[in-house]
C-alpha cells in the first residue's frame, strides 16, 4: 500500500533530520529543563484533516499542520502576541492602506529554493483565484486587500490582486479600507506561501508527502488518511537549529474516550478530555489535567423571524428563559472541566475586551428565578397556559445533556414544556440557517482575537445571524467600531443591548480541556486561540 | 451451469445502474449539501466551488457525466470533502485494510464457529454443548461497540500488550483486537445455526442407515453429515462475508484502522456524494458477485439444485 517512493522520501529526510539535532539529550536553552532523548509529541485528533493545502484548508486540526509546513508573514507566541516570521518587519502608510512587508534574507523552501516575495504574490492570487475555488477564499476579503472580492466573483481578473513584489525580498499589500488588526490576519494559513513551481508540477496531488515542498519548521513525511500524519524537522527552515521537538505524529482517534484510554496506555501526549471527567482526571492525575480558557461561546438562539413562534417575540418571555437557566449546574456539573458561565456573548479571554456589568450576572440564582417566574406571569403563561416550544441542537452526547438539564430547569421553575430533537450536523445546519427552528444551539469560536469576530454575529447583515435578530443600534455602532480607536466602549454598549433584548441565551464559554504529559514542554496555553507551533514545543526528560 | 452464471451477471448490470440512480437522487434529497457549514460560504464563493466540481449542472447531466466518467475512465470522481483525493484514491487507501481485517476475521469466524457448533451437535446434551450454547448467547449479546473499548482498556492500558488502536500496514499486533472485536458475534450465529443444521442432519434417516451399515462415528460426520449440515451455514456466510469486508464503521472509530467503513459513514455525514456513491457501486458489486457465489456453492453441496 505504501510507495517505496514515499517510505524512501520518509527514510531519508528522517535520517538528515536526527544528525541535524543539536539538542537531543541535552538542556533546553531558556528553561535549563534536561530534554529527552526522543523528541517526538504525539497527539490524538478527532477527524482527518481538510487538507494540508495552506489556500485550501479550512479545519482547526488541518491548520495546526499547516502552521508547522509553512511559515507565513508573521507567527504568534505562546501569549499569542504578533512575532516576525518570514516577515522581518513591516512599515503602513499614512493612509493605513498599504503594508510594506520585508522578507528574510535566509528563508527558504525544503528543497532549498529561496522563499520569494512572489511565492506570497503566487499563493495569494491562487487563495482568491475562481479557477481554485477556495472554501476558505472569503478571507482574503475579510482581510479587506484591494480586488479580493471582485476576483472571487468574476469581474476582475487575478492579477490585480493588491498584493505586488517589487523585489525577492519586498512584499507590497494595498487595502480597500483600513483595518486594524491586518497584521494579525497574515498568521491565518490561508496567507502562506507555496512554492509555485511545485504546485504547477504536480497539480492537486502536491501536497502529498512524496511531492511536497515546504518553508515551515517541519515536512510532511507521511500521511495515512483516517490514520495518521506525521511531520518531521525541516533541516531548511531558517531557525532550524532552534527547533527541538524532532517529530510530531497527529493521531486520528474518532472516539474520545478510546483516545483517553490511549493516553492513560503513554501512547499519546496529548487527548481532549470527555465532558465531566475531568474532576477524576485532575486529582489522579494532578499537573496533567489541564484547562484554560478558549475563544468560543456556547448559547441557544431564538427564532425571532416570521416563522418563529408568537411567544418569543416577547422579550418578557426569552428573559424568563435565559433567567431561569443555572449556569452553574452546566459548567460544574455537567461540563466538570473549568468552563465559564456566561452571561454575555463575547468571552472574556477576548484581547482588549472587558465583559460589561449586565444586571443578569450579579445577582443570586434564586433571584434569577424569582424574576423569571414574574415576567412570564406577566406575559401571561403559567400553569393553565403553559409556555411550549420544541429545541434543536446537533447530536452529541454533551449538547443532549445540557439541553435536558435547561428544559428540566424550565419545566421545574416556570412550567415551560419543551421537546427536544437531536439532529445530523449537516440536517441541523440546514435547519437553522431556513429558521426552520424555534430554539436552536449555536456555538462560535473567533476567527480572530477581537471582539467584533463574536458581536458581528449579532448584526442583521451576518450570515450567521439564524434567529434574524435585528437591532439598528447594533448594526450601527458595530459600523463605528471598525473605525474607531476605543473599542471597549462601543462593545460594552453593544453587549447591553444584547443583554436587553435577550435574542440569544449565552450559556458558557469555552474551556480547553486536556490531558497533557508532563513531559511537554512550551505548550502555549496562554495562546487563547490555540495557534500553537511544534517548533516551540519540547520533550523533557523524565 | 455457465450459461446461468452468464445470465446473472448480465442481470447485475442493470441491478447496479439502478442502485446508482436511486443513490444519486437520493443523496440530493437529503438536507445540506457537501458546502454547507456552520460558517455559510458568500454566494460567490460557493457558486466558484460548485462551478468547479459541475455542480451548477442539471442533476440529470451531472448523473450522465458520473456514468460516462466511470465506463470511459473508470473515473467515480472527487471527494468534496478532501481536495487532494479523489474517490478512486479514497477506496484504494480504505478497502484494503478493511478486506485484510475482513477476511480474517471472516476466517477466525468460520472456523471457530463451524468447530464449536459440530463439537457442540455431536456432544449434544453435554457440558460441552451447554457451554457452546452459553458462550455464544452472551457473546451475541455483547456488541462490538462495547467490546472494542473494553479491549482497549484491558489490552492497552491494564495490561500493556497491544497497540490501542492504528494499522501500520497490518501488522499483526494492530489486527488482533479489530479482529476480535469483529469476529465475536459471527462465531456465535455461525455457532448457533451449525450447531442446529448438525443436529438435524444427524436425526435424518440416511445417517442412520449410514451408522446402521457400520461405519465408524467420524466418517458418518465427514462423508455424510457435513454436506447437507453446511447448507444453511453457506447461505448464511454468503452476505456475512460481504458484510465482514465491507468493513464495519465501529472497528474503524475503535481501532483507526483507516477502513472504507469509516470512510462511507464520514461521506454520507459530509454529504461527500461521489465517495458515498463510488463505496455504493462497491458494496453493490461485491454484494451480487457474492450471492452468484453462494448459489454455485449451493448447487455443489446439494445435487438436488439444478440451474
Amino acid at each position: 500500500m505504501k510507495s517505496t517512493p514515499r517510505i524512501l522520501v520518509a527514510m531519508l529526510l528522517g535520517a538528515t533530520a536526527t544528525t541535524g539535532s543539536a539538542f537531543a539529550a541535552g538542556t533546553h536553552p531558556v528553561t535549563g529543563e534536561t530534554l529527552a532523548e526522543h523528541q517526538v509529541f504525539t497527539y490524538r485528533v478527532l477527524d482527518e484533516h481538510s487538507s494540508v493545502d495552506p489556500q485550501i484548508v479550512e479545519d482547526v486540526s488541518g491548520s495546526d499542520i499547516v502552521r508547522d509546513l509553512f511559515e507565513g508573514l508573521m507567527n504568534q507566541d505562546a501569549q499569542g502576541s504578533l512575532v516576525h516570521g518570514t516577515a522581518t518587519s513591516y512599515t503602513v502608510s499614512d493612509d493605513k492602506l498599504t503594508y510594506t512587508f520585508s522578507l528574510r534574507e535566509d528563508a527558504k523552501w525544503s528543497n532549498g529554493d529561496p522563499v520569494v516575495a512572489g511565492d506570497f504574490v503566487y499563493a495569494w492570487r491562487r487563495a482568491v483565484s475562481p479557477e481554485l475555488a477556495s472554501p476558505y477564499s472569503w478571507f482574503m476579503e475579510l482581510m479587506s486587500i484591494e480586488n479580493a472580492a471582485g476576483i472571487i466573483a468574476g469581474d476582475v481578473p487575478v492579477d490585480e490582486l493588491g498584493v505586488s513584489a517589487p523585489d525577492d525580498r519586498m512584499l507590497v499589500v494595498r487595502l480597500s479600507q483600513p483595518l486594524p488588526y491586518f497584521p494579525q490576519m497574515v498568521t491565518h494559513a490561508t496567507t502562506f506561501p507555496v512554492n509555485p513551481a511545485v504546485v504547477e508540477a504536480h497539480g492537486a496531488d502536491w501536497t502529498k508527502p512524496e511531492n511536497i515542498v515546504s518553508n515551515g519548521a517541519y515536512v510532511l513525511t507521511e500521511h495515512i488518511p483516517n490514520e495518521r500524519s506525521v511531520r518531521e524537522r525541516n533541516p531548511m527552515y531558517w531557525d532550524a537549529e532552534n527547533v527541538i521537538l524532532e517529530k510530531t505524529v497527529a493521531l486520528v482517534i474518532n472516539d474520545e474516550n478510546t483516545a483517553l484510554t490511549r493516553w492513560l496506555a503513554g501512547e499519546l501526549d496529548r487527548t481532549e478530555v470527555p465532558a465531566g471527567q475531568f474532576p477524576w482526571l485532575q486529582k489522579e492525575y494532578p499537573g496533567e489535567a489541564i484547562s484554560f480558557p478558549r475563544l468560543c461561546n456556547y448559547y441557544y438562539t431564538f427564532n425571532l423571524s416570521a416563522s418563529g413562534p408568537e411567544a418569543f417575540r416577547d422579550v418578557r418571555v426569552r428573559k424568563a428563559l435565559a433567567l431561569a437557566v443555572d449556569r452553574k449546574i452546566i459548567t460544574e456539573n455537567i461540563l466538570a472541566g473549568g468552563q465559564i458561565e456566561a452571561f454575555t456573548f463575547t468571552p472574556a479571554a477576548t484581547a482588549e475586551f472587558e465583559v460589561p456589568d449586565v444586571e443578569i450576572a450579579s445577582i443570586s440564582q434564586a433571584e434569577r428565578d424569582a424574576r423569571a417566574k414574574t415576567l412570564l406571569a406577566e406575559a401571561g403563561y403559567g400553569p393553565d397556559n403553559p409556555l411550549k416550544f420544541d429545541m434543536v441542537y446537533n447530536t452529541s452526547e454533551s449538547h443532549k445533556k445540557i439541553a435536558v438539564a435547561m428544559s428540566q430547569m424550565w419545566k421545574q421553575k416556570l412550567g415551560v414544556e419543551t421537546s427536544l430533537a437531536n439532529m445530523e450536523w449537516k440536517t441541523f445546519l440546514e435547519v437553522r440557517a431556513n429558521q426552520d427552528f424555534e430554539l436552536a444551539r449555536g456555538a462560535w469560536c473567533g476567527d480572530y482575537n477581537e471582539a467584533s469576530t463574536f458581536l458581528d454575529l449579532l448584526t442583521s447583515p451576518s450570515g450567521y445571524n439564524d434567529g434574524k435578530y435585528s437591532n439598528a443600534m447594533v448594526d450601527e455602532l458595530m459600523t463605528l467600531a471598525r473605525i474607531a480607536d476605543d473599542t471597549q466602549a462601543i462593545y460594552t454598549r453593544v453587549e447591553q443591548e444584547i443583554a436587553d433584548d435577550v435574542p440569544i441565551i449565552p450559556i458558557y464559554h469555552y474551556a480547553g480541556v486536556y490531558m497533557m504529559d508532563s513531559d511537554v514542554g512550551g505548550w502555549p496555553i496562554n495562546n487563547i486561540e490555540q495557534n500553537w507551533y511544534s517548533k516551540d514545543l519540547y520533550k523533557i526528560a523524565e | 451451469m455457465t450459461a446461468y452464471i452468464i445470465r446473472r451477471i448480465l442481470v447485475a448490470v442493470p441491478t447496479l445502474v439502478i442502485l446508482i440512480v436511486l443513490c444519486f437522487f437520493l443523496m440530493q434529497v437529503a438536507p445540506g449539501g457537501p458546502f454547507t457549514s456552520e460558517r455559510p460560504l458568500p454566494p460567490q464563493v460557493l457558486a466558484n466551488i460548485e462551478a468547479r466540481y459541475g455542480l451548477d449542472q442539471p442533476l440529470w447531466t451531472q448523473m450522465w457525466d458520473y456514468l460516462v466518467g466511470i465506463v470511459t475512465r473508470f473515473d467515480f470522481g472527487p471527494s468534496f470533502a478532501y481536495r487532494d483525493r479523489d474517490v478512486n484514491d479514497i477506496i484504494a487507501q480504505g478497502f484494503p485494510v478493511t478486506l485484510t481485517y475482513g477476511l480474517i476475521s471472516f476466517v477466525v469466524a468460520t472456523l471457530a464457529g463451524m468447530g464449536i457448533g459440530v463439537a457442540a451437535a455431536i456432544r449434544h446434551n453435554t457440558w460441552l454443548d451447554y457451554i457452546a450454547v452459553g458462550a455464544t448467547f452472551s457473546a451475541q449479546a455483547l456488541p462490538n461497540f462495547v467490546m472494542a473499548p473494553i479491549l482497549v482498556i484491558v489490552f492497552t492500558w491494564q495490561l500493556g500488550w497491544l497497540p490501542g488502536g492504528g494499522w501500520n500496514g497490518g501488522q499483526w499486533q494492530y489486527l488482533i483486537m479489530p479482529v476480535i472485536a469483529l469476529s465475536t458475534s459471527y462465531v456465535a450465529s455461525i455457532t448457533r445455526i451449525t450447531r442446529s443444521s448438525m443436529l438435524e442432519t444427524l436425526n435424518s434417516s440416511f445417517i442412520r442407515t449410514a451408522r446402521a451399515k457400520g461405519l465408524p462415528e467420524h466418517k458418518v460426520i465427514w462423508r455424510h453429515a457435513m454436506k447437507p449440515a453446511m447448507l444453511p451455514v453457506v447461505s448464511y456466510l454468503g452476505p456475512t462475508f460481504v458484510a465482514m469486508i465491507t468493513g464495519s464503521v465501529v472497528i474503524d472509530v475503535y481501532f483507526s484502522t483507516g477502513g472504507i467503513g469509516r470512510a462511507y459513514v464520514d461521506s454520507a455525514l459530509n454529504r461527500d456524494y461521489a465517495v458515498m456513491l463510488g463505496v455504493t457501486i462497491l458494496y453493490g458489486g461485491l454484494t451480487v458477485l457474492f450471492n452468484l457465489l453462494v448459489d454455485v456453492a449451493y448447487a455443489w453441496l446439494d445435487p438436488k439444485i439444478r440451474y
